[in-house]
């Protein structure tokens, strides 16, 4: 898996033809070299570039997963609305060949047909906009795994619904799905006309309906070579997540199974609610107890630099632990949770002011793991007993199968379908 | 399958120069300049494959066939900017594939040619058209899918006519019922006449009284009957159906006021029943009328925005639902021809609703559906108003196939 998991790093991330054109960076071999897609570009850390693109066909994890974070996303769900199994191989041929186009800067067709009476095929709000590191990650629920289908005996062995974990707040209308579309890239515009798009054709075919969606900002999650970025609640978030390539192999690619499964992943999605009003007013050494970290630096309560290890030991002369028992950081901890972990990628969100008049944000929380029961084995006991529990809800939830890239010619999960 | 037009070449005696090239061999990829497709089973067999090369590609194994049925399999290998493929006579469409995609079987159509040139339109590629010649006798074009939907639009015409004749009595009768002073007659009268208004609202709009500049909302039929207290000109004042709404539904009087209501929609509504009759549609005034109807539901219906009184917004979600399916099963016989799986599609997303709408039916309630509340609203729009979008995708290929069929 390694050699091919790697290609779905930023090492992969190539420069469009638009790019070679303007003259905009140096090699390919450079671009190969740095784990900042930005960097390889020539630009400065942080500069948008425009023609950073992926590639959307593979041997390997679909993009979207290992690809260093984004700063925006556009997620969405879809119910299935037919019932015939050929809809959902043409809805996934389709979207697999606009996803390819896309994930190019290109458009998925005409934006202004020449006959009069033809609707667009593009709608147009990414023209010139460019990839914008788009990638657009397809999941697939437990419901495409029935009898509808005639794919009951192809449903991945652990895939099936979440199980009821405390605390949850679940909300039907932000909850479930039976496919998912993952849109990240660096200008939300890109992000959302992908979505956009792909819903057109998921009505089109007559396949899919949207069900819910998220709109987030400002990753929430460090990748490989990325600064640590911080939720609304201030806070780094991912200081300790995934980064190498073997533990992507580890404890996010499935490496058994059906050959069409490996190389996937489970792709478990949750809406958090914060309560920022009363985070805001909440004294710092209580944010800090509530995290086990020093909100500036990022360093564990227990030591002085953002990626020092935390000591769980360690004790206040009171007898008390430094980092409280039940502190956001030590009850994630792998150390604590028999050396699982899980990689996330999440992002911040808005939707405006809710009806009391708070600001209504919180975090788009996206992981990838090997088995949901490890997503589970986490939340059980942050649901039930983290100091953060105060401070948010989780108010929708997903969870869906990733299956690999297709390889070129091919399309999401073809091999689904084999007979 | 089903196949337009061309007609079958009656001699067969002409257009044998093709024949000399029949030893070359070929690249797969470029179409053999003058070699004639193979013929099997009576068709000639013509591949056309698209590829991502070169930026899309759309190729033809051979660019001529003999006059008479050609087979058309299309095979998208590697092109993800193309997802459709026609042939194309002019600028009349003889057939297509759509929901072409890398990784999917194989497809094909057949159709029937006469001598002459042809083009394969292929949106999305480098070059879109690749030319495509026929040899033998000229079709005369008997334009078969074009006369049948041409048929389709007489018969649509008749069932609009139809409902401005209903919606004229119904008009007459909610009047006479409001000059007597019966509320509740009234009241029932009106669920029963709007139904007629909303199946055929895309051809009744537009209408302007001579005399008034079209700017002016004081000659605007349908602002006179229609309008709704959330778009009112000032100016102009309220008129029409929803005037009198608010007077039998919100006040629940029937007053002088509503009596001059009543007179003046039920001479505008006279003055509909004499323009429309006159009015031809082309195919796609049908199409595009109907997703017209579609656009009204969601913009109109599910935010319960048009009938803010009476709450009859199913009654007339229903009506726009009819008359859009009405358009469309006057189009279908020409669309199955032209294009079977769009043409299934359309039919199975109106079936869905018309389920849907089902679950709401009370003949006891006036409109004959339960009232549009607040609370049914909170509880259903979105479950309504995806239903209403996942035909209204699919409607909205139509008109682009009838305008071009051939």
């Amino acid at each position: 898996m390694t050699d091919e998991t790697n290609k779905t790093t930023g090492a992969r991330a190539r420069l469009s033809r638009r790019g070679l054109l303007i003259g905009a960076a140096g090699s390919a071999a450079a671009a190969a070299a740095l784990p900042g897609a930005a960097r390889a570009a020539g630009m400065a850390p942080g500069e948008l570039n425009p023609d950073l693109s992926y590639p959307f066909y593979g041997a390997a994890g679909q993009a979207g997963v290992m690809t260093p974070p984004q700063r925006y996303v556009f997620f969405m769900t879809f119910d299935l609305t037919t019932d015939r199994r050929r809809d959902l191989q043409v809805l996934l041929a389709r979207w697999s060949g606009a996803i390819a186009q896309l994930m190019k800067g290109e458009t998925i067709g005409q934006v202004e047909p020449s006959r009069p009476d033809a609707v667009g095929f593009d709608t147009g709000e990414a023209l010139s906009l460019g990839a914008c590191g788009l990638t657009v990650t397809v999941g697939l629920g437990p419901r495409v795994f029935t009898g509808t289908y005639e794919l009951a005996e192809r449903k991945p062995a652990l895939l099936r619904a979440l199980q009821r974990l405390p605390s949850d707040a679940l909300r039907p209308e932000l909850t479930g799905g039976d496919l998912s579309l993952q849109a990240c890239a660096d200008d939300p515009q890109v992000a959302y006309h992908a979505v956009r798009d792909l819903a057109r054709i998921a009505k089109e075919t007559g396949a899919a309906v949207t069900r819910w969606t998220v709109m987030g900002f400002g990753r929430a999650s460090a990748g490989k070579g990325q600064a640590t970025p911080r939720n609304l609640l201030g806070f780094k978030d991912g200081t300790r997540n995934i980064r190498e390539a073997g533990e992507f192999d580890r404890h996010v690619w499935l490496n058994e199974g059906p050959a069409w499964q490996r190389g996937g992943t489970f792709q478990v999605v949750r809406k958090i609610q914060m309560h920022i009003e009363n985070w805001d007013t909440d004294r710092v050494s209580d944010q800090n107890a509530v995290f086990g970290r020093h909100k500036l630096s990022g360093a564990p309560l227990t030591g002085k630099a953002e990626f020092d290890t935390p000591d769980f030991a360690m004790k206040k002369p009171d007898g008390a632990p430094v980092i409280p028992d039940n502190a956001h950081i030590r009850l994630a901890a792998h150390e604590n949770n028999g050396g699982i972990k899980i990689l996330r990628r999440s992002f911040n969100y808005t939707d405006g002011i809710n009806q009391y008049g708070l600001l209504d944000a919180g975090l788009l929380f996206i992981s990838y793991q090997t088995d949901p029961a490890h997503f589970e084995a986490l939340q059980q006991k942050l649901g039930a007993a983290d100091a953060l529990n105060e401070y948010i809800a989780h108010i929708g939830s997903g969870l869906f199968f990733v299956p690999p890239a297709p390889r070129e010619g091919s399309y999401i999960a073809e091999g689904m379908f084999a007979t | 399958m089903p196949r337009p037009d061309v007609t079958r070449p009656i001699l067969a005696s002409v257009g044998f120069a093709a024949l000399l090239a029949f030893s070359q061999g070929g690249a797969a990829q470029a179409a053999e300049e003058g070699s004639p497709a193979p013929v099997v089973n009576g068709a000639a067999q013509v591949a056309i494959t698209l590829t991502g090369e070169a930026g899309g590609t759309c190729a033809l194994d051979h660019a001529e066939a003999k006059a008479g049925p050609v087979t058309f399999t299309v095979t998208n290998r590697t092109a993800t900017a193309i997802t459709e493929v026609e042939l194309m006579s002019g600028s009349r469409i003889l057939g297509e594939k759509e929901n072409l995609a890398p990784g999917l079987a194989p497809v094909s159509f057949t159709v029937t040619l006469g001598g002459g040139s042809y083009e394969v339109y292929c949106p999305g590629a480098k070059v879109e058209t690749v030319a495509f010649k026929v040899n033998g006798a000229v079709a005369t074009p008997t334009g078969a899918t074009a006369a049948i939907l041409a048929e389709g639009t007489k018969g649509y015409a008749r069932y609009v006519d139809g409902m401005v004749l209903a919606m004229v009595t119904a008009v007459d009768r909610l009047k006479a019922d409001i000059d007597v002073g019966d509320l509740a007659k009234a009241q029932a009268a009106y669920a029963r006449a709007r139904p007629f208004y909303e199946r055929i609202e895309s051809d009744v709009e537009g209408f302007v009284l001579p005399g008034f500049k079209p700017t002016d909302n004081a000659g605007n039929l349908d602002y006179l009957i229609d309008m709704r207290a959330s778009n009112l000109d000032p100016a102009v004042g309220w008129h029409g159906f929803h005037a009198i709404e608010r007077d039998l539904f919100r006040d629940g009087r029937i007053t002088a006021g509503t009596r001059k209501l009543a007179a003046g929609l039920q001479s505008n509504i006279a003055r509909l029943g004499k323009l429309v009759p006159g009015l031809t549609y082309r195919p796609e005034d049908l199409a595009n009328g109907a997703a017209a109807l579609l656009e009204e539901v969601q913009s109109g219906k599910i935010s319960g925005e048009e009938e803010a009184y009476s709450h009859i917004d199913l009654a007339d979600f229903a009506a726009n639902v009819e008359g859009a399916r009405q358009a469309f099963a006057f189009l279908e016989p020409g669309m199955k021809k032209i294009d079977p799986d769009l043409t299934a599609r359309v039919d199975a997303r109106f079936a869905a609703v018309d389920k849907l709408l089902e679950g709401y039916r009370d003949p006891t309630a006036i409109g004959g559906y339960i009232r549009y509340t607040a609370a049914v609203k909170a509880a259903d729009a979105v479950k309504l108003s995806k239903a209403i979008q996942a035909l209204q995708e699919p409607l909205s290929r139509i008109a682009e196939k009838v305008a071009t069929a051939g």
